[in-house]
C-alpha cells in the first residue's frame, strides 16, 4: 500500500497568488496560478507557467551590477564575460540563491514551492471579501497537471466553505474529471480553436480530448463558461465559431462563451525567461473584430458571457 | 449636440434629467458661473468713515449688510430654487469686503452648519429666540453686542431675500412663492425645504464661509415622503429640484482652475453625508438618499464630496446604488463605517444620540453637525522620527542599542510635541467666574454663529466657546511612513544586523548615497504596511496606538477643560508640501520621493491588491482615532467592469465594516490618470493593471504597452 502523504506535505509550484481578482469567476476572488502546462500555445501570455521545473526571470533593466548573484551561484549560471552579465540557464539546478540575494529584483523566482496549507492561508485571508459569490480560482498553466494535489487543494477550499473555480485548458486525463466535478463550482474552460488542424499546429495538441472532456464534465452536471481566445487572422473564421457554437449547443450546463481578445501583454516575459519574444501585434483583434465575433456567435444561438 | 459627461467606467452615465438641466450642469461644471462670479470680487467699504477704528462686530455687521445689498443677483433659466454666492473673493475663503483695497477679515470653514432647526422654526424663530435671550439681565455687554450682531445678520439676510423676491416675481413665480415662505417661516413641502436649505447655505457662502451641508437625506426625507404620499410631487420632479441644488453648488468652479474636471475633489468643503441611523438608531436611508445618488451618477459633480454611512444592516439597494456611482470614478462616493465611528465618538465623551448624528467638516473629519467649533492641527510624523534619528540638517546622528530604545525615544518626542500643541490650543482659554471663556474676545463671525447650536443659548460666537462642542484635533501625517521606517530599521539593523544603526543614519543623512544594494534590498526584500502582512502591519498598529494614547492621556490630565482634544490621521495632500523638509527614509525612499497620503500605504510599497490594503488598514485600532483616519484606494476601471464590478465594490464596503475600518475612499482611475502615471511614474508606482490572466504594475510597462492599456480603458468590449 502506498504511503499516504499528508496534505500539508503536498507542495505545488505557484507562480503567483493574486488577490482581489474580479475577472476570473464571480465576486472577489483569489487566483492561484500553478506552474506546468501540457500545451505550448504560440500566443501564450503566461510563458513562465509552461514548464513545471524551476525558472527565474532576468530583468536586465533592474540590474544594478552588484554581482551578488555571481558570488552565490555554485553552478556558474551567472558569469561575467567582457564586463557583460551572461546567463547560462542550462546549468541552473534551481537552488534559487541568485533570486534570493538579488537586492533589486532583477532576478526573480518565477515560482515558489508552496504547501497547500500555505496556499490556503492566503486564500482564507480574504474570506471576508468573498461573500456568497467570491472565492478561489485555480489557474495556470494548466492546474490539472497536478492531479491529486489539485484535488486536495480544491477539497480544502470546499471544506472551508469557499467557492471554487477552475480555469482549465481541458487537456487532462478524463479519469480526473469526475473528482473535479464534485469539487469545482464553475469551470472556465478554454476552447482555443475549433479547427483541430490549427489547434495541433498552434498548441501542440489535438482539441479532441479537450472537447470530449468538456462534454464529459457537462454530463456530470458541472457549470461551465467557455473561454475562447480571439486571434486576428489565426482563428477568427467561421470554422472556429461554428465549432464553438456546436459545442455550446450540445452542453446542458454551459453558462455562456466569453471572448478573450488576444493581446501581447505577457509576451515580453519570454525575454526575461531567456526565450524568443512571441508578440504578434497583427494578431490583436480590433473592436470591430470583437463585435463581429460576438454577432456571429449570437447568431448561432450562443449566449455571450460578459464578466 | 447633446451633452455628454465623462466617466472612468465603460458603462456610460445614465440619463434621467432633461437635456436643459444637463446643459446647465455642463456649463456650471465647466466654470461658466465661477468665471462670472470672479467679475465681482467684493463690496468696497472705503466710504465708511473711520471703518478701521470700529470694533469687529460693527465692521462685521456693516460688511454683511453691504454684501446683502450689493451682491449680484443670479437667476439661471433652469433653476428651481434661487440664491447664489456671487462674490469672487468668497471663493478665496475670506469675507468679500475690502477697506482701502484690503480684505479685512478671514472667514470660516471645516464645519457643517445646522439646517434642522431652520427648517422647523424658520429664521423668524431664531429672531424670537434671540429677543428672548436679550431679556436675560445676567448677560455681559459683550454678549448683548454679539446677540445684536446676530440680529443684524438676520436683517441682512432679509435684505438679500427681498432682492430675490423682486428678481423672481416675474421670471420665476414658482420660486417666488417658495421664497414668500422660506427660509423665514418653517418649510412645509420638499420643494420649500430644499429652497430653505439652499438659501441658508448660499447666504453663508456668499459671506465667504465654506460650510458643509451634512445629512441631506435626514433633513429632507420626511418632507419628500409626505409630498409623495399626498401626491403633491413625483420622484422625477423631486430629482429635478434636488439637481438644482447640486448644479448651483458648482457655481464656484472656475474654468481656469479646471485641471482635472469632474475629479470629485473637496474644493469648497460642501460635504454631504448620506444614509446611516438617526439619533434614535433608526435607519435614515430614504428616497432622497437615492435621488442624490441618481444625480451624482448622472452628473460628474466635483464640488460635493459625498460619503455614505455603511453599517451591518445597510440595504443591498443602498450598497448597490453607491457602487454604481463609485465605478464612474472621481472618488465619489466614499464610505464611513458607521458603527465604528459612533463608538469612537462615544469613547470621546459624546452622548450616544449625538454621536449617531455625526457628519463631517469638509474633508472627512467627523463632527456633530451644527454644534461644533472644529479645527485640526496637522503635523508631520516623519519629521518627529527624523529628529529622533538625528538625521535632519545640522543634527548630531543619534545612536540606539535596541528597537525598543528607539521606539521609546520616538514616542517621548511625539508626546512632548502633542503636549506643546495642546498647550498652544488651550492657552487662549481660561476658567473665570465659574466658567470657561476665551481670553481674547474678538467678536467675529456672526453669520456662522447664527447656524451653530449653542451660540444663541450661550450668547457667545463661534470660535469663542459659543457652540455646544469645541474640538481641536491633532492630525498625524506620514503615519504609514513612520511605521515602514521603523519596520525597515528593526529588520536590517536590530534583527538581521546588515548594517549598524549609525551607519544607516549616515546613509539616510546622505540620501542613500553609497550603498545602492542595501537601498534596493530594503525596497524589494522587506514587506511593508499595506500587504496584509501581520509583522509589517504591527508597526503601523503600534504607531497608531501610541499616537492615540498620547493624545488621550494629555486630554485626560485636563479633564475639566471643555475643549475636546482628539486624534486624527491625515495628510490631505501635505505629503507634497512636506517634501522639502523630509529626509531619505529607511525603507529606501530618497529625499523628494512622495510618501504616504492619509492612512494609505506609502506609494509603491503595496503590491497585494485592494483587499490586502483594506485588511492592513483595518488592523490598526481605528476606534481610537476618533477624528478619523482615511484610506484612499485606487482601482483600475477594468477591475470594476460590469455586474461583477458592482458586486465586488459591495463586498469591499461590507468588508470595511466587518473589519473595523473608519473611512475609505475608492477612486477608480481613468485614462487621464493613466496618462499622468505615464508622465510621473514615481507617483503611481503601485497602480496595477489587470487583463485576463496577467497582472502588472502600470509604470513597469513599456511605453507602447502603456499606450495600449490606455486605449483599452477608453474602448468597450
Amino acid at each position: 500500500m502506498m504511503n499516504k502523504i499528508t496534505e500539508s506535505d503536498m507542495i505545488l509550484p505557484v507562480t503567483k497568488i493574486q488577490r482581489f481578482c474580479t475577472h476570473d469567476g464571480p465576486g472577489i476572488r483569489t487566483v492561484v496560478f500553478l506552474k506546468g502546462c501540457p500545451l505550448r500555445c504560440v500566443w501564450c501570455h503566461n510563458p513562465e507557467t509552461q514548464l513545471i521545473k524551476y525558472e527565474f526571470f532576468w530583468n536586465e533593466n533592474l540590474c544594478i551590477g552588484c554581482r551578488m548573484c555571481m558570488s552565490v551561484c555554485e553552478h556558474n549560471v551567472h558569469i561575467e564575460k567582457d564586463k557583460q552579465h551572461i546567463i547560462e540557464r542550462s546549468r541552473c539546478v534551481g537552488c534559487r540563491k541568485c533570486a534570493e540575494i538579488c537586492p533589486s529584483g532583477a532576478i526573480e523566482n518565477c515560482s515558489q514551492d508552496k504547501s497547500i496549507n500555505e496556499i490556503m492561508s492566503v486564500v482564507i485571508s480574504d474570506k471576508v471579501f468573498y461573500g456568497k459569490d467570491g472565492g478561489i480560482t485555480v489557474s495556470g498553466g494548466e492546474p490539472t497537471v497536478h492531479g491529486e494535489k489539485l484535488i486536495t487543494l480544491l477539497g480544502q477550499a470546499k471544506r472551508q466553505g469557499i467557492n471554487t473555480v477552475l480555469e482549465t485548458c481541458g487537456y487532462c486525463d478524463p479519469n480526473i474529471i469526475s473528482s473535479l466535478a464534485e469539487l469545482v463550482d464553475l469551470f472556465l474552460w478554454d476552447i482555443k480553436d475549433g479547427c483541430d488542424e490549427r489547434h495541433m499546429e498552434n498548441t501542440g495538441v489535438s482539441n479532441k480530448r479537450i472537447i470530449d472532456n468538456l462534454k464529459l464534465a457537462d454530463s456530470l452536471g458541472v457549470r461551465t463558461i467557455m473561454r475562447c481566445i480571439l486571434i486576428r487572422t489565426v482563428n477568427d473564421d467561421i470554422k472556429n465559431f461554428e465549432t464553438i457554437a456546436k459545442i455550446y449547443r450540445e452542453l446542458s450546463h454551459c453558462e455562456g462563451v466569453e471572448i478573450i481578445p488576444y493581446h501581447t501583454f505577457g509576451c515580453s516575459k519570454n525575454i526575461t525567461l531567456g526565450r524568443e519574444e512571441n508578440a504578434h501585434r497583427e494578431w490583436m483583434p480590433m473592436q470591430s473584430d470583437i463585435s463581429h465575433a460576438v454577432k456571429m456567435l449570437r447568431g448561432m444561438g450562443v449566449k455571450i458571457h460578459k464578466h | 449636440m447633446k451633452v455628454k459627461f465623462r466617466t472612468a467606467s465603460k458603462t456610460p452615465r445614465p440619463i434621467r434629467l432633461s437635456e436643459g438641466i444637463r446643459k446647465w450642469a455642463y456649463d456650471s461644471l465647466n466654470g461658466k458661473y465661477g468665471d462670472q462670479t470672479m467679475l465681482t470680487p467684493c463690496v468696497v467699504l472705503d466710504d465708511i468713515e473711520d471703518f478701521h477704528l470700529l470694533d469687529n462686530f460693527d465692521k462685521y455687521d456693516i460688511s454683511i449688510r453691504r454684501i446683502a445689498e450689493q451682491a449680484p443677483i443670479r437667476i439661471c433659466d433652469e433653476e428651481l430654487i434661487s440664491g447664489a454666492a456671487t462674490f469672487g473673493n468668497a471663493i478665496s475663503h475670506v469675507i468679500p469686503a475690502t477697506y482701502n483695497g484690503k480684505i479685512w477679515s478671514y472667514s470660516i470653514s471645516h464645519l457643517t452648519i445646522d439646517y434642522e432647526k431652520m427648517l422647523k422654526v424658520g429664521i423668524n424663530g431664531y429672531e424670537k429666540e434671540i429677543d428672548g435671550r436679550l431679556t436675560d439681565d445676567t448677560l455681559t455687554e459683550y454678549q448683548v453686542r454679539f446677540l445684536l450682531s446676530l440680529k443684524s445678520t438676520i436683517e441682512s439676510m432679509k435684505i438679500w431675500h427681498r432682492r430675490y423676491l423682486e428678481a423672481t416675481k416675474e421670471s420665476k413665480p414658482e420660486v417666488y412663492d417658495l421664497l414668500l415662505r422660506v427660509p423665514f417661516e418653517p418649510a412645509r413641502t420638499f420643494h420649500e425645504a430644499v429652497q430653505a436649505i439652499w438659501f441658508e447655505f448660499s447666504f453663508v457662502r456668499l459671506c465667504g464661509n465654506w460650510p458643509g451641508i451634512g445629512r441631506i437625506d435626514y433633513l429632507l426625507g420626511s418632507y419628500l415622503k409626505a409630498d409623495l404620499k399626498e401626491g403633491r410631487i413625483t420622484l422625477g420632479r423631486a430629482r429635478d429640484i434636488l439637481a438644482s441644488l447640486f448644479i448651483k453648488g458648482c457655481e464656484w468652479i472656475r474654468n481656469e482652475s479646471l485641471g482635472n474636471p469632474g475629479s470629485g475633489d473637496a474644493q469648497h468643503y460642501q460635504n454631504i453625508v448620506l444614509a446611516g441611523i438617526d439619533s434614535e438608531g433608526i435607519e435614515v436611508t430614504n428616497e432622497v438618499t437615492y435621488l442624490v445618488l441618481d444625480i451624482v451618477e448622472e452628473l460628474p459633480i466635483s464640488d460635493f464630496p459625498i460619503s455614505i454611512r455603511v453599517n451591518h444592516k445597510s440595504s443591498e439597494r443602498l450598497l448597490r446604488r453607491a457602487a454604481m456611482v463609485i465605478r464612474h470614478g472621481g472618488g465619489v462616493v466614499a464610505m464611513y463605517n458607521e458603527e465604528l465611528v459612533i463608538h469612537a465618538m462615544m469613547n470621546d465623551g459624546y452622548p450616544e444620540d449625538e454621536a449617531r448624528m455625526f457628519a463631517n467638516d469638509g474633508c472627512w473629519e467627523v463632527q456633530i453637525p451644527g454644534k461644533t467649533d472644529f479645527c485640526y492641527m496637522p503635523f508631520d510624523g516623519m519629521q518627529i522620527l527624523n529628529q529622533v534619528l538625528g538625521i535632519c540638517e545640522g543634527q548630531q546622528i543619534s545612536d540606539f542599542q535596541s528597537f525598543e530604545e528607539l521606539f521609546e525615544a520616538y514616542s517621548n518626542r511625539l508626546n512632548s510635541d502633542l503636549e506643546g500643541l495642546y498647550n498652544a490650543v488651550t492657552r487662549g482659554y481660561e476658567f473665570k467666574d465659574g466658567k470657561w471663556v476665551c481670553r481674547d474676545l474678538g467678536g467675529l463671525p456672526s453669520v456662522v454663529s447664527l447656524f451653530e447650536q449653542g451660540c444663541i443659548e450661550n450668547a457667545m460666537p463661534y470660535n469663542e466657546l459659543g457652540p455646544k462642542y469645541t474640538v481641536r484635533s491633532p492630525h498625524i501625517g506620514g503615519a504609514p511612513d513612520v511605521a515602514n521606517s521603523l519596520c525597515a530599521i528593526d529588520s536590517i539593523v536590530f534583527r538581521d544586523k546588515l548594517i549598524g544603526f549609525k551607519d544607516l543614519m549616515e546613509l539616510l543623512h546622505n540620501d542613500w548615497d553609497g550603498n545602492e544594494p542595501l537601498r534596493q534590498y530594503v525596497r524589494n526584500k522587506i514587506i511593508y504596511y499595506g500587504n496584509d502582512d501581520d509583522i509589517a502591519d504591527s508597526y503601523m498598529t503600534r504607531v497608531v496606538d501610541t499616537f492615540a494614547e498620547s493624545v488621550r492621556s494629555i486630554a485626560a490630565t485636563h479633564a475639566d477643560c471643555p475643549i475636546k482634544y482628539i486624534p486624527g490621521i491625515s495628510t490631505f495632500g501635505r505629503q507634497i508640501e512636506w517634501l522639502d523638509s523630509r529626509m531619505a527614509t529607511a525603507f529606501g525612499y530618497r529625499k523628494g520621493d512622495i510618501l504616504s497620503g492619509n492612512g494609505s500605504p506609502t506609494p509603491g510599497t503595496d503590491f497585494s491588491g485592494a483587499t490586502a490594503i483594506i485588511k492592513s488598514y483595518c488592523k490598526a485600532n481605528l476606534e481610537l482615532i476618533s477624528c478619523g483616519a482615511a484610506l484612499d484606494i485606487k482601482i483600475f476601471p477594468e477591475t470594476l467592469a460590469g455586474e461583477n464590478g458592482i458586486q465586488s465594490l459591495k463586498a469591499l464596503m461590507k468588508a470595511v465594516v466587518s473589519l473595523g475600518g473608519f473611512f475609505v475612499q475608492i477612486d477608480v482611475v481613468d485614462a487621464d490618470t493613466l496618462l499622468e502615471a505615464q508622465k510621473h511614474p514615481d507617483d503611481y508606482r503601485s497602480l496595477s493593471v489587470r487583463v485576463s490572466g496577467w497582472n502588472a504594475r502600470f509604470v513597469t510597462l513599456s511605453d507602447d504597452w502603456q499606450r495600449m492599456i490606455i486605449e483599452r480603458t477608453t474602448q468597450s468590449i
